[in-house]
């Protein structure tokens, strides 16, 4: 081993390497916007359905939010491909895992199933960024969120895509409460309150956002289910 | 003495830099290429059209190459991108086809499913890192619903009542959106027919790489129907006043 | 019936012309040689009694060790070659412990029954032509014990791979007579308490030796503090109740 090359090497601040020569990159980004809003006993999810490659509309309704066969909804963004083969994946852990329990999966199974799958790929990763809800097993309304490497972690409300960076300060506001003083941050908001903002906050995106629009799927998952709605947003 | 040198097909190259570090690289970009697909949903199924040229680079190089096919009896295909990868699709999906024809069971490929199939190996090829450097137009009709979809390179899918690969993309796409979107189910055959030349027109006028022979296909209850090659009436009197460049 | 012996005796995958695979059930004989061991489902939770056979005053007592923790919330008694049993147990553990990391939440009692049987079912298997690494059936019987969001459950396996759920189980030597006794006995609404009771009551009438602290082994596993196995002071004071 020759140690002359690290004695000779500069000090310096260590950077990653994002070169991988002249590979071809095998990521796309189809942009979108999903959120998620828990509640007491219920979670609404939120997701536009326009597909984008660049400054071009490849589809005005391509939906990236998923009913799964246990009852809870997967909204993603990200890379829309990777998107559907990540459901494929965990709607087949699903059914093995039913088949082998006896049982539907709880959402807390689930979330901790699909950190694993994400994270078995961490050196080719999904490039997905999900959003996982449903009731977890107290009827409470459960949001899990995840890197595209399976970092996971549970929350009240998430905006993830391609305005998440305006969207998620605004839920910040308006459903963690966090510009307000002596506010409790944790309170969790009312059904219609939820619904409202959902919509606001996608009607907003969409002025804002070139990548957000068109078509918004809306979800509530309660004890009676899921109730799944489409809503018209500017197809601009 | 010199080293003895190997001559790789040029579609298996060794990578530019470092070049003797034994890694080849797969297909890297297209070689003979075919360009725009145009396709959209009207009153009795799908229309589709595609050019007859196969570029080589800039080069007009094949002016009669069929870019259009029909998989199983109720199944339009439309290609653009490259054309070898194009021909090995071509052989996979005529494997599935006899395949399927081989089961002898009354069943027959529905569109949804060669889609599928497609999406499928086009994925897996993106995932190898060795993509066929296509993008597809699936069209079809199954049990009175019309089916229209797309997949490239990466894997990317989506399903719309209109849609356009590569130039067509931008120039064709938003003409489409106009005139066909939400009328989807109103458009009659000679409607459709000029929307499609329209776009064709357009494209043949400002894609450098498009071709004025082209075909029209298209799935109705009927089945798949794929014209004979034909030309758009074109108008160059404008280039008359064209002097200069851009002067 | 074991005394015509034939040429079905000894191949681990061939069936008699009878239909049976004599080896399994040979296998199955092994148990009842084995001391015995009790289970009772309560609503409560499950009990689970081994019989220790301190076969001589210098055995340590504590070194047997009949009753194992497969999960905080699974557990298991065996009888029969119990050596074969750390084949299975481990397996179950690591089962366990898998589903946990993967689903985060503890595996079904059912789910870990199923898979130690599918392990005991693979006998006399091999790939490729390779030497099997399971040259013949456990001989080993066991009972497992757990409480999931089904509530207590009761399992008992047996060589041939096959699991049966009950209220409650006696293997071993003398799980005839033992078996006889808890149907007499049970009842479903009986309390942990008394299935403590009833359980050394059975023990202690089909063991040879005078029951006592030493040679006996006392666990539960309740929903509220899952496995724990009782100390001299808890046994001692349910045998007191005898």
């Amino acid at each position: 081993m020759d140690f002359a090359q690290f004695q000779q090497a500069p000090v310096s601040v260590p950077t990653e390497h994002h070169s991988h020569g002249n590979r071809w990159d095998p990521y796309v980004d189809n942009g979108g916007t999903s959120l998620a809003i828990a509640g007491e006993d219920f979670v609404v999810v939120a997701s536009d359905t326009r597909q984008s490659n660049g400054y071009s509309i490849n589809s005005r309704y391509s939906p990236k939010a998923f009913e799964l066969s246990n009852g809870s909804v997967l909204a993603t963004t990200g890379y829309h491909a990777d998107a559907l083969k990540l459901v494929e994946h965990i709607e087949q852990r699903a059914q093995l895992y039913f088949h082998k329990h006896d049982r539907a999966m709880n959402v807390s199974a689930m979330a901790q199933m699909l950190s694993g799958i994400l994270y078995s790929k961490r050196f080719f990763p999904y490039y997905v960024f999900p959003i996982l809800s449903g009731l977890d097993a107290k009827g409470k309304g459960a949001v899990y969120t995840y890197d595209p490497v399976g970092n996971m972690e549970r929350v009240n409300y998430q905006a993830y895509g391609s305005a998440s960076a305006l969207v998620q300060p605004f839920l910040d506001s308006q459903v963690g409460f966090k510009n307000q003083r002596n506010a409790d941050p944790s309170r969790l908001l009312e059904r219609p309150q939820a619904v409202k903002l959902a919509i606001d906050a996608f009607t907003g995106a969409t002025e804002r956002d070139i990548h957000t629009g068109d078509w918004l799927d809306l979800f509530i998952i309660d004890q009676d289910g899921i109730h799944q709605t489409k809503r018209e947003l500017k197809h601009d | 003495m010199d080293a003895i040198k190997i001559q790789l097909p040029h579609t298996v190259q060794p990578r530019a830099e470092n070049a003797n570090d034994g890694a080849v690289s797969r297909t890297m970009q297209p070689i003979v290429t075919g360009t725009s697909v145009v396709a959209f949903k009207y009153k009795d199924g799908i229309m589709m059209a595609a050019d007859t040229l196969a570029s080589y680079g800039s080069l007009a190089r094949f002016r009669s190459e069929k870019r259009l096919m029909a998989v199983g009896d109720n199944t339009l295909v439309g290609v653009s991108g490259d054309l070898s990868d194009f021909q090995y699709m071509q052989h996979v999906l005529e494997d599935l086809e006899t395949r399927e024809l081989c089961m002898d069971d009354d069943q027959t490929l529905g569109t949804k499913s060669v889609y599928k199939y497609i999406s499928n190996i086009m994925y897996n090829r993106r995932t190898k890192v060795d993509p066929l450097w296509n993008s597809y137009v699936v069209a079809g009709l199954d049990h009175d619903e019309k089916f229209l979809g797309f997949v490239d390179l990466y894997g990317t899918r989506y399903q719309s009542p209109t849609i356009a690969t590569g130039f067509g993309a931008h120039l064709a796409q938003p003409i489409l959106r106009k005139r066909v979107e939400g009328r989807e189910d109103e458009i009659e055959e000679e409607e459709a027919l000029a929307i499609l030349d329209d776009c064709m027109r357009v494209l043949f006028y400002r894609d450098a790489r498009s071709f004025n022979k082209l075909r029209r296909a298209k799935v109705t209850a009927q089945g798949v129907e794929i014209s004979e090659p034909y030309s758009l009436e074109t108008n160059w009197d404008f280039a008359e006043s064209i002097v200069g460049y851009g002067g | 019936m074991f005394l015509t012996r034939s040429e079905y005796d000894r191949g681990v995958n061939t069936f008699s012309p009878e239909g049976r695979l004599f080896q399994v059930e040979y296998a199955i004989e092994a148990i009842k040689l084995g001391s015995t061991a009790i289970g009772i489902r309560t609503s409560e939770g499950v009990v689970l009694a081994v019989e220790k056979r301190v076969t001589s005053p210098l055995l340590v007592a504590d070194s047997i060790e009949k009753i194992l923790e497969i999960d905080t919330h699974v557990a298991c008694a065996m009888s029969g070659l119990t050596a074969d049993s750390r084949t299975m147990i481990e397996h179950a553990r690591i089962e366990a412990q898998n589903h946990t990391f993967n689903y985060d939440e503890p595996v079904p009692v059912e789910s870990v029954t199923q898979s130690v049987c599918d392990l005991a079912l693979r006998f006399g298997e091999s790939t490729d032509g390779q030497q099997s690494t399971m040259s013949r059936p456990f001989g080993v019987a066991l009972l497992i014990a757990g409480v999931d969001d089904r509530g207590p459950q009761l399992f008992h396996t047996d060589p041939s791979g096959t699991f049966w759920r009950y209220e409650a189980k006696a293997i071993g030597a003398g799980s005839e007579g033992a078996q006889t006794e808890l149907q007499e006995q049970y009842h479903r609404g009986m309390s942990l308490e008394e299935a403590e009771t009833l359980a050394l009551k059975v023990l202690k009438q089909v063991m040879e030796e005078k029951l006592s602290s030493t040679n006996v082994q006392l666990a539960k596993v309740t929903e509220q503090t899952g496995f724990q196995i009782y100390t001299k002071d808890e046994l001692e004071a349910v045998i007191g109740r005898l």
